[in-house]
């Protein structure tokens, strides 16, 4: 037994498996680029980097197999290897100084990298002149809502996320006497208006009969989202609502009337709300004179948070984003005649890390190669006065 | 002894003289005060420039050369632009026009013959077919257009581009500046004032002194806002320039420019002084004075091989650093012109990354003195301002910087160390093509020079790899202080992220003594493989964030240059019995190899 075990660490400690491990990281990088011309960036980093193994179809059948370690096992075997034989093989000496603070700050890169993809969540928030919003959304993930608008001074919101939309599922709405079946769901969709010659409707209320809706195949590339659709009939104990249809991409939002209470039914992006709220003072597009090239896009947001009475103004602008509230917000996009401003909301509990190693990784081999530098400059001055 | 110390300085300052001389004040041409006109500053493209920078960028954008011969003489890019500007109808019957696919020809009516360049007067009949056509491609998008596609678009920018210049001070084949400024309160002129504005290519009117440093005006925002007001100073000067000019009164005209130019002193000296050194830089070339002055020191190296090693040697180190001086001097240049570190787009990558890579192998050279640091360097330096020289058809290469990219901060720190890190690996995959090239032809045994090279290819790798993974995670943290995101995957991060792997896959398959020294030598060509498609194979593919700049033509280029570094990595792991034969084969310089 010890043998084995012997053997099993000299394997995790041997200077081969990291090479090995470089040489497969090279090539599912090289692979993840390519790959993006065809899946985008989301889609090829997904397949081949934030993933244990790389699946591939078999063609023809719905069989998937993994046919190569994916960019975190190598990623964790490449840490381990690290690990292990920075305790095992490296001597701690000066000449080796170099060397450990590179390998350390090296790891803490990969922790790094590990943090952001499994906890980094990227969110959007779009916020027009003079208008305050108290939510992030998902630019990716939409969520189905119920919202009780009878009071005139509140809304109840009672959100499903998407993952629970599975044909013929039936959902009850918490404190509500209602459920709702899924009668179907598209991850995307095209949305026509109903031609003479178009296959009847699944929908029965709302705008729904008029609407014409064709499943689409899920968009792959970075810059198509996708149109999510879905048909709902919402249930009061025996009672049917009809079957309604809701997509992020319709606007108005569709109400039924139950029990004198009026319920509207709509699909939008996922939401995320705030302990604070942003308003749009001005949204700023520079441009360099006579051109349209574009100079700064600039936010002036006022952040108030209701607890703690806290009001104050933030310029967000390139380059410079606002970190607040564990999030950090940078100015991505803007839209409506330059006066919607969009900010991307990311929160990251890791983010420092690369900065860490940044510092680390430099210093250590600023260190070794000094020091080897030194050791070859009076080698060389050694042979040329021989 | 003495007189070979002064073989370096001496020919090195040959060099650079021979350099200065083309700085010498140009003789007027007819009389014509151009120098004096090229030097006025004006606003285009969102930067100030003098007029001599938009002639050139224009004529070089129209015909991809900055000068040509019409009438049995050379037309320079100032002297065409004053034509283009005040006397269109000699401006339309000069063949500036340069168009190479057949499709487009054939659109034309034209046969594909040796000669390639058509003036304006050519294309006018046809100027429908061509708006349409390229309207049509413009709709496609930019990945999937046909070649046919891709030209007639190309030509369709650059007639516009010539019709905005024509129509920049007065409308083509309208009333003339002054009959306009006459005018100017005639409701009836309002229309081709609004057509000047729109149309103005670039704008010669400078703010006032106390005024917003960006409000240049064109003659068509002057004469609008001229309406019934004193005529603007500045505009009659230029009226009496373009009378002149078109008259071709050189008198009156060099009065005029002179004029002009004593009104752009009073309110913008600092333009005025800005344009002149810029005009100096663009008449210098000092890139392409560099290229030539490397190239003379690699043929001078090469002959030492044959002929007076003892003179040609030394000659060699001295003409490469007269280049590096040069090459320095024009990169100094571009910074202070510009206001910005010396790497701000793709030309301005290849112009530092030969830099760079000269100014290490000049230091290999004092270190180890065997003339192959000036080999290499000489070399990268060449090969690289040809690239640049390559890359300059995209028009000023001084443009100003996009929204996210306006960081002084982050151009000088991130983008200089990866350049550098570039400029590294593509040193030490030059030093690797000596060593196989050596093999080959190495008359005599010399295991010190191999140990040197090898020693010396060791050091630029761990030197390369050092500055490509500072700047890979340097680029990391803009892109978390830009957007959030400390990495992306996206092409460009990808392909620095494969030179950092690559130099530490070498340093640890030495370590490991996986490979050595024949392996190490294969893999650092390698390296020049993967930091080419790094550098420019991303950007072919059009995706991410990083991608900028049109390569499709460049495509063929680079697929050359990577099958000839295969070969050269195939040539590095011949076995022994392949190199040049010895007296000495089994010698102990063979014995390292492996």
């Amino acid at each position: 037994m010890p043998r084995t075990r012997n053997r099993v660490l000299d394997a995790l400690t041997s200077l081969k498996l990291a090479i090995v491990c470089l040489v497969l990281l090279m090539v599912l990088v090289v692979a993840c680029t390519l790959a993006q011309v065809r899946m985008g960036v989301f889609g090829a980093v997904n397949a081949y980097i934030r993933t244990f193994l790389v699946w591939w179809t078999v063609p023809g059948t719905s069989w998937t197999i993994p046919i190569f370690p994916g960019g975190g096992l190598v990623g964790l075997v490449l840490t381990a290897n690290l690990v292990a034989a920075q305790a095992k093989r490296l001597e701690l000496s000066v000449r080796k100084l170099g060397l450990w603070i590179v390998h350390l700050g090296l790891i803490v890169l990969f922790v790094g990298e590990f943090a952001t993809s499994f906890f980094q969540v990227e969110m959007q928030l779009a916020v027009e002149e003079g208008k305050t919003v108290d939510y992030v959304e998902s630019t990716r993930d939409a969520e189905l809502v119920v919202i009780d608008t009878t009071a005139a001074d509140h809304d109840e919101v009672y959100a499903i996320p998407e993952a629970l939309l599975v044909p013929d599922r039936f959902i009850e709405i918490p404190g509500t006497p209602l459920f709702l079946k899924v009668n179907a769901f598209y991850k995307n969709s095209d949305l026509a208006r109903r031609g003479p010659n178009d296959p009847p409707s699944l929908a029965t209320m709302g705008i729904g009969p008029e609407v014409n809706v064709t499943e689409a195949e899920p968009g792959s590339g970075d810059d198509q989202p996708n149109r999510k659709a879905a048909f709902v009939e919402p249930f009061a104990g025996p009672k049917s609502y009809g079957t309604w249809l809701v997509s992020d991409v319709l606007g108005a939002p569709q109400s039924f009337i139950h029990n004198g209470r009026t319920y509207s039914l709509s699909l939008r992006r996922h939401r995320e709300y705030l302990p604070f709220a942003m308003t749009l003072k001005k949204f700023q597009h520079d441009v360099y004179a006579g051109t349209d090239i574009p100079k700064n896009f600039s936010s002036l947001v006022e952040v108030s948070r209701p607890s703690t009475g806290e009001a104050r103004e933030v310029l967000i602008y390139m380059n410079q984003p606002l970190r607040y509230g564990g999030k950090a917000f940078y100015q991505a996009s803007f839209g409506k005649n330059d006066t919607l401003s969009i900010l991307q909301v990311v929160e990251n509990p890791g983010w420092l890390l690369p900065y860490v190693s940044c510092v680390l990784v430099a210093l250590g081999l600023l260190v070794h190669f000094a020091l080897g530098l030194r050791r070859s400059a009076a080698r060389q001055k050694a042979a040329l006065e021989a | 002894m003495r007189i070979s110390k002064l073989i370096p300085p001496s020919a090195a300052f040959v060099a650079i003289a021979l350099t200065a001389a083309v700085l010498l004040p140009a003789a007027k041409i007819r009389g014509f005060d151009l120098d004096r006109f090229a030097r006025l500053p004006v606003l285009e493209g969102g930067r100030v420039k003098p007029i001599d920078s938009v002639a050139r960028n224009s004529l070089l954008l129209i015909r991809s050369q900055q000068s040509f011969t019409w009438q049995g003489r050379t037309v320079a890019a100032d002297e065409w632009l004053l034509d283009v500007l005040f006397r269109p109808e000699i401006a339309d019957s000069q063949p500036v026009f340069f168009i190479n696919d057949p499709e487009v020809l054939g659109l034309l009516g034209l046969k594909q013959t040796s000669d390639r360049y058509f003036p304006f007067r050519v294309l006018g009949p046809h100027l429908e077919k061509i708006e349409q056509q390229a309207a049509a491609a413009r709709e496609v998008d930019s990945k999937q257009r046909t070649r046919f596609q891709g030209a007639i678009l190309n030509l369709f920018d650059r007639i516009y581009l010539y019709y905005r210049l024509e129509n920049t001070i007065q409308v083509k084949n309208g009333p003339r500046l002054s009959e306009e400024i006459a005018r100017a309160s005639d409701p009836a002129s309002s229309e081709r004032h609004d057509g000047l504005v729109q149309l103005a290519a670039f704008r010669l009117l400078p703010p006032p002194a106390g005024g917003k440093a960006e409000a240049w005006r064109s003659s068509g925002e002057a004469l609008r806002a001229g309406r019934g007001a004193a005529a603007d100073r500045g505009l009659e000067q230029l009226a009496g320039i373009a009378d002149a000019y078109a008259k071709q009164d050189a008198a009156l005209f060099n009065v005029g420019v002179a004029g002009f130019e004593s009104l752009v002193a009073l309110e913008r000296p600092d333009a005025l002084e800005h344009g002149r050194y810029e005009v100096l830089f663009n008449r210098a070339q000092p890139f392409y004075a560099g290229m030539v002055i490397y190239l003379l020191a690699l043929l001078a190296l090469f002959a030492s091989f044959l002929w007076k090693r003892a003179i040609l040697a030394p000659a060699a180190f001295g003409l490469l650093v007269a280049g590096a001086l040069v090459h320095t001097a024009g990169l100094a240049s571009r910074v202070v012109l510009q206001g910005r570190p010396p790497v701000t787009n793709l030309y301005s990558s290849a112009v530092f990354v030969g830099w760079a890579a000269v100014i290490c192998g000049i230091f290999l050279e004092r270190m180890y003195r065997r003339g192959i640091g000036t080999a290499v360097s000489a070399a990268a330096g060449f090969a690289s301002l040809i690239v640049a020289h390559h890359l300059m058809g995209d028009g000023d290469t001084m443009e100003m910087m996009r929204a996210v990219l306006d960081s002084n901060f982050w151009l000088a720190t991130h983008v200089v160390t990866i350049t550098i890190g570039y400029s590294g690996t593509f040193l030490a995959g030059a030093l690797a093509i000596g060593y196989a090239f050596r093999r080959q032809l190495a008359t005599r045994i010399d295991p010190a020079t191999t140990k040197a090279l090898v020693s010396m290819t060791y050091g630029v790798i761990c030197f390369a790899l050092f500055f490509s993974f500072i700047g890979t995670v340097l680029g990391g943290i803009w892109a978390d202080q830009s957007w959030g995101r400390f990495w992306g995957w996206d092409p460009k991060e990808n392909g620095a992220l494969l030179i950092v792997l690559w130099n530490a896959l070498i340093l640890h398959a030495r370590f490991g003594g996986y490979v050595r020294e024949k392996g190490i030598m294969a893999m650092a060509i390698g390296g020049n493989v993967i930091t080419s498609l790094s550098w420019f194979g991303v950007n072919m593919l059009g995706v991410g964030l990083h991608s900028y700049g049109f390569m499709d033509g460049a495509v063929w280029t680079l697929s050359g240059f990577i099958a000839s570094q295969l070969a050269l990595v195939a040539l590095c792991l011949l076995p022994p019995k392949f190199w040049k034969p010895h007296p000495a084969a089994a010698g102990t310089e063979l014995a390292g190899g492996r």
